[in-house]
């Protein structure tokens, strides 16, 4: 009983620690609210490491993600015949201080599937790296095209998840 | 303007889509510098709500939390 209460609390603490990550990289990305793949960016700052990890089996640089990101941008932007960002490629920061309370609907769709997973398991903590398999497991959106351009298969990063989650607990 | 025939085909949605998603974010880095700039230059909201074709608290509130609180008040009431 004691366990889960720890176990509760814990979770609370790394769903808030992944909120504020998430608003956060997604006002460096110049974007008033947060998508998946802010969420991600956030995973991979949570200290537990597990999101790095999942990246690390597959032979990814975690740190590329963000490229990864602008890269899926710069693709489709060159696929309409615009090859030199006419805007510079740097986002403007959003200076408030507020916190983002909403999240684009991909944003949504992660906490979403984060909640489910919990109610699936109640005996294992959050960890980041059910975030990146909850995203992986996205088939469209800017982070399944970033995942794509790091040369990350969707199947592969399940198993890998899998794995991490394994050897974490 | 690009002709349309050049555009990925609406038949390959995944690109298309892709496309319609960066094509959004590179207008709304546009319009934030943009409006950031014409605050700067002195233009009041109902001015850059005109040149948006929004409304002024449409514009502010899009906006008002990218730009500096000095000039958020300065041009607030014009």
């Amino acid at each position: 009983m004691f366990n889960r209460i720890k176990l509760r609390f814990c979770d609370m603490k790394t769903i808030s620690t992944l909120i504020s990550g998430a608003d956060e990289q997604a006002r460096i990305s110049g974007e008033d609210e947060p998508g998946a793949e802010h969420y991600l960016l956030s995973a991979l700052n949570l200290s537990d490491g597990s999101a790095r990890k999942v990246f690390e089996r597959a032979g990814a640089d975690p740190d590329k993600f963000r490229v990864a990101i602008g890269k899926q941008y710069n693709d489709a932007l060159n696929s309409v015949g615009i090859n030199d960002d006419p805007i510079k490629a740097d986002p403007e920061l959003i200076a408030s201080t507020k916190i983002f309370h909403n999240s684009k609907p991909s944003g949504q769709a992660v906490m979403k599937a984060l909640y489910a997973l919990k109610q699936e398991d109640k005996d294992k903590p959050l960890v980041g790296a059910h975030v990146v398999g909850v995203v992986a497991g996205m088939d469209h959106g800017v982070a399944a095209r970033a995942l794509r351009a790091m040369g990350l298969d969707q199947k592969c990063i399940a198993n890998l998840v899998k794995e991490e989650l394994k050897s974490h607990h | 303007m690009a002709d349309i025939n050049s555009l990925p085909s609406p038949n390959e949605p995944e690109e298309a889509l892709a496309a319609v998603v960066a094509l959004r974010v590179m207008a709304e880095r546009l319009e934030k510098k943009a409006v950031k700039k014409a605050i700067e230059q002195g233009w009041s909201w109902s001015q850059v709500a005109e040149a948006l074709g929004v409304t002024k608290q449409a514009a502010h509130k899009r906006h008002a939390a990218s730009i500096p609180k000095k000039e958020v008040t300065k041009n607030g009431d014009r």
